[in-house]
């Protein structure tokens, strides 16, 4: 079982155009004063510069997959049909997760209370997309890596708390990948904090050259 | 002759032939996967020798030895240790196969670990974990040096150093850039060429990941900034996975005829990466031996880079801004940020400006007491994922400069540099880390007051700077401007020095403008005018707000640079008739009414209360506004949302403006007004488990702009505590929220609290993972987004209102 690897300063570009359909934007029907677009443009600058995208990897071995469970290296066991479907060929599991730091929540809350939703919302959205964008990143870091290896890194993922992937197991998750290590805690009901943190299980296969 | 001076002069007259894979030749001759290639190669001598010596006689000038992944950190994930030994006995092996009718190339690749700023692994951590492996490399007799495959341009830089730090023979560092033309950390590849040539990489190039015909573009682009010879060592072509193998498809004649375009686009140095085989450096060694060298264009080149940009200094260019407002002087809110330790105001000024454009950001964090060297590491560390320009390095102590270059990710800029003797110390630090420097025409005694004073100044800093290796393209030249208000006559003094260093001593000039109109009025008119005087004296650069220099558009700055004039004309083009300017409107609304209709249909909340306090004094009256203008506004906006003409940041601003519009209305409705629009209830939560609530408060948002009234129970809400509410409230209705499935099963849980409670009360659901169905399942209705709660809602008010009318 590989150690954890982690990313402390996760650059990607902000991904605005996810941002925007993220807020129900949608290109060719919706329409937008210039006003507004300049307002919508600077919350979303304004929110990722207070981001620090950071996160963290790590490699296991799968030991066996059924069709209702999954039993990585280490006696871990993820009972879900969805990451069991999802891991059945695979070699190994990719744990990852992904924090958009606290600075960002603290603003959220700040505007919220204050009555500025509409701030507070893109910022909402914002950390949201990049969140999800730290997790692209640290995929497509981990199957460049893994392309040497003869390995290849599967394109879907999946999420504590989606389908029947419960979210108790994103206390496996959070000790495997040592997120305290980034200040990010986890709720006694096994939720991230601060919110825009996310983890995630992705499959790694084998490519015989 | 040395070997780093035989490898030079064999480069100016003909190509030099790298060798070609290596992993993938270990495994088509037995080597097991999921193990390491080191080890296994240590223990099959024989099969490592053979490959060397195959590539020596297929042509290769330098065979890699096999120590790629030869360093601390990697030997460790498979329990391997003796760094320094294993990396020389695998430089041995490299020796006796090629015997030396090939140069061996210790081989440098990544740790695996990330560096500081992009991630955990400390930079002088890294610095030794490279300097352990390079020596052993040294001990094994390593003739010269390759650093591949680096993502991250801070770890090659680490390397890099390690070299530099641990031996003087020839270093060659190679990126590995993906399909995008950068690598994965964002690095492009002249900010790339720029850190490294100037970091004192004698050979720079790119490796793996693309094949040939995916290299040339990179390697055409990069030549004319290139001051150091070019290396290219793509793969056969993009691995393709075919079934379950990973196939890479150029044969040896397709690579060896893509491969010499690299060398037409100015490759000087080229080999094989993944998947090519001796065969193919065989053909790759015949195309190129009747091919000439492209030489390297320059010796020097003025640029700049981050990690991710790089910028070009060029005198034919428009000026460069650089950004000016990071510097805590005057900023209590800044000072008390860095005094903590914190960096997101700085970060947050970053963005501010970058937005604007300037080509750098200036970087000052000195506040009294401050650890200015660690604060000045962290604000590097933190603006380094915030934007991407480079920046200059401000500080009045030369230790910090110099802990700042050593982790900076690019080539930097430092301000400044002068004829102090404490500042001239960093003259050679400056040639260390390739760093360019302002050079500022001060040498202790006071301000030189005469052009001939600032002359000889420079002067003797330049030939000190000469003396260690720096060019006129390193250094860019303060005009050092001092403030109208204390001397007029040094106003005119600035823009002689700018046009002495420019057009007679040749090189690249910078003011720090706004200090020129410090004291007086009119700053922007006076910073803008003062700024098209220095650009026809031939300015490079000014240290300024980026907004304010906007000011001067390209096209004017253009025709500031090109025309004769004075400075009063100057001021006249750039601010044309401004005190008569006047905003015209594209539309004209005439009448009030449609001015506020506007108003809330574009969520102009800055604009509504005074066009309702121009309506009221119209004898609108407040019950008209409401029911005929704010109400049908806030639907249609409601409509354009449902149709997506709309998306959620304009519904939540028609909704804001119309809080703001009941909220100024509201002393002026009659109270009998009030009675008539009786507030249907509702009861809003977010269930036990789950904290996300922004959805939740943008449906408030838009029932209470609708003229619902909301009691908000917050976030991760128990059921006991939602029913309790209920019972106490008594509302018309209560809504849930969920993000998530796991959280979304709270819901059946409250309403089946409720039904025991006896509770007849109406739910309504929704959230990211909540469909209908399910809402039917736990009997509640069904809000697939604000709008459609507040239809539910006006939906149980007719309903209402139809029941009362049937009854009576």
């Amino acid at each position: 079982m590989m150690k954890p690897l982690f990313f402390t300063n996760i650059t990607v570009p902000v991904p605005k155009k996810e941002i925007y359909r993220r807020l129900g934007y949608r290109d060719s029907v919706t329409k937008i004063a210039l006003r507004q677009k300049q307002e919508i443009e600077h919350y979303i600058d304004e929110a990722a510069a207070m981001i620090r995208l950071r996160g963290a990897s790590r490699r296991i071995p799968v030991h066996k997959a059924t069709r209702a469970y999954v039993a990585l290296k280490g006696d871990i066991v993820f009972r879900s049909k969805h990451v069991a479907a999802i891991l059945k060929s695979a070699e190994e599991a990719l744990l990852m997760g992904a924090t958009c730091g606290s600075t960002i929540m603290r603003a959220i809350k700040k505007y919220t209370a204050s009555g500025n939703i509409i701030k507070a919302v893109v910022f909402d959205a914002a950390a949201s997309e990049m969140a999800d964008a730290g997790l692209d990143w640290i995929m497509r870091y981990v199957n460049q890596d893994l392309t040497r290896q003869k390995k290849y890194l599967g394109r879907k993922r999946f999420s504590c708390g989606y389908g029947d992937f419960g979210l108790v197991y994103q206390k496996d998750i959070y000790r495997l990948l040592r997120l305290m290590q980034l200040g990010v805690g986890i709720t006694k009901d096994f939720i991230l904090v601060p919110e825009k943190s996310v983890t995630a299980v992705a499959p790694v296969y084998s490519a015989r050259t | 002759m040395k070997t780093k001076e035989k490898i030079i002069s064999t480069l100016q007259k003909r190509i030099i032939i790298l060798d070609g894979a290596t992993g993938t030749e270990l495994s088509k001759r037995g080597m097991p996967q999921g193990i390491m290639p080191e080890a296994w190669a240590l223990e099959n001598p024989g099969i490592l020798k053979a490959i060397h010596a195959e590539y020596q006689d297929a042509g290769a000038d330098i065979v890699y030895a096999c120590t790629f992944g030869a360093n601390r950190i990697k030997l460790a994930e498979y329990g391997m240790r003796n760094v320094e030994e294993i990396n020389r006995k695998l430089l041995l092996l490299a020796n006796e196969a090629v015997n030396n009718r090939a140069l061996v190339a210790g081989d440098i690749g990544p740790t695996g670990g990330f560096v500081k700023p992009f991630g955990k692994l400390e930079f002088e951590e890294a610095v030794a974990v490279f300097k352990e492996q390079i020596r052993g490399l040294c001990a094994g007799g390593a003739d010269l040096l390759v650093i591949e495959t680096m993502m991250d341009i801070q770890e090659a830089r680490a390397a890099l150093i390690a070299a530099k730090e641990t031996t003087g023979v020839f270093v060659m560092v190679t990126m590995t850039f993906d399909q995008s033309g950068r690598t994965l950390f964002g690095t492009d590849p002249l900010s790339a060429l720029i850190t490294l040539q100037g970091l004192g990489a004698d050979a720079v190039g790119v490796n793996c990941a693309t094949g040939p015909e995916g290299m040339q573009a990179i390697i055409k682009s990069l030549k004319p900034f290139a001051t150091v010879p070019l290396v290219a060592k793509p793969n056969a072509g993009i691995p393709k996975l075919i079934g379950k193998k990973t196939v890479f498809t150029m044969g040896p004649e397709s690579f060896a005829k893509e491969a010499k375009k690299l060398i037409t686009a100015g490759a000087n140095i080229v080999g094989g990466c993944c998947g090519t085989t001796p065969c193919h450096i065989r053909l790759l060694k015949d195309a190129a031996s009747a091919m000439r060298p492209q030489a390297v264009v320059r010796k020097s080149v003025s640029a700049l880079s981050s990690a991710r940009k790089a910028v070009i200094i060029d005198a034919q260019s428009p000026p460069l801004v650089i950004g000016e407002k990071i510097n805590p002087t005057g900023k209590k809110s800044l000072q008390q940020e860095l005094l903590a330790g914190h960096f997101s105001l700085l970060r947050v000024l970053a963005t501010e400006q970058e937005a604007h454009k300037p080509a750098l950001l200036d970087v000052n964090v000195g506040v009294p007491h401050i650890d200015e060297k660690k604060a000045m590491q962290g604000a590097i560390e933190s603006l380094a994922g915030a934007v991407t320009l480079p920046l200059v390095i401000d500080s009045a102590n030369p230790c910090v400069i110099e802990a700042a270059l050593r982790i900076y990710p690019g080539r930097a800029l430092i301000n400044s540099i002068s004829a102090e003797k404490e500042k001239l110390r960093l003259l050679p630090i400056a040639r260390k880390y390739g760093a360019m420097f302002i050079l500022l025409p001060l040498s202790g005694k006071g301000i030189p007051s005469s052009l001939s004073e600032r002359k000889r100044i420079i002067r003797r800093v330049f030939n000190e700077a000469k003396r260690r290796g720096l060019t006129k393209d390193d250094i860019i030249v303060d005009g050092l401007v001092m403030s109208m208000a204390s001397n007029p006559e040094f106003a005119s003094l600035t823009l002689k020095t700018v046009e002495w260093a420019r057009r007679v001593f040749g090189v690249h000039t910078v003011i720090g403008l706004s200090n020129v109109s410090f004291g007086l009025p009119n700053r922007q008119m006076i910073n803008a005018a003062y700024l098209a005087m220095a650009l026809r004296k031939g300015l490079t650069c000014a240290i300024a707000d980026p907004l304010i220099v906007r000011l001067l558009r390209k096209k004017m700055i253009q025709k500031i640079v090109s025309r004769k004039g004075a400075g009063p004309e100057i001021l006249r083009d750039c601010f044309p008739g401004q005190s008569q300017r006047q905003i015209k409107p594209l539309k004209k609304i005439a009448r009030i009414e449609d001015k506020i209709y506007q108003a809330i249909l574009e969520g102009n909340r800055d604009s509504i209360e005074a066009l309702l306090k121009e309506g009221l004094a119209k004898g609108l009256g407040a019950y008209r506004i409401i029911e005929e203008l704010v109400i049908p506004a806030i639907m249609k906006v409601g409509d354009l949302f449902d149709k997506k003409i709309y998306f959620l940041p304009q519904l939540i601003a028609g909704a804001e403006s119309v809080r703001k519009a009941f909220s100024y209305l509201k002393p002026h409705i009659k109270k009998d007004f009030v009675r008539s629009r009786k507030k249907h209830l509702i009861l809003m939560a977010t269930v036990k488990g789950d904290i996300h609530d922004i959805g939740k408060n943008i449906v408030i948002l838009i029932l209470e702009s609708n003229g619902f009234k909301v009691v908000d129970l917050g976030k991760d809400v128990s059921a006991q505590k939602i029913v309790a509410a209920a019972l106490r409230y008594r509302p018309d209705v209560v809504g849930l929220s969920a993000l998530m499935t796991t959280t979304m099963v709270r819901m059946k849980e409250v309403i089946a609290l409720a039904r025991k409670s006896k509770l007849s009360v109406k739910f309504i659901v929704g959230g990211a993972v909540v469909s209908a169905p399910y809402a039917r399942s736990i009997g509640a209705e069904y809000a697939r987004n604000a709008t459609d709660a507040v239809r539910f809602m006006k939906g149980l008010k007719k309903a209402k209102v139809q029941a009362w009318a049937s009854k009576s």
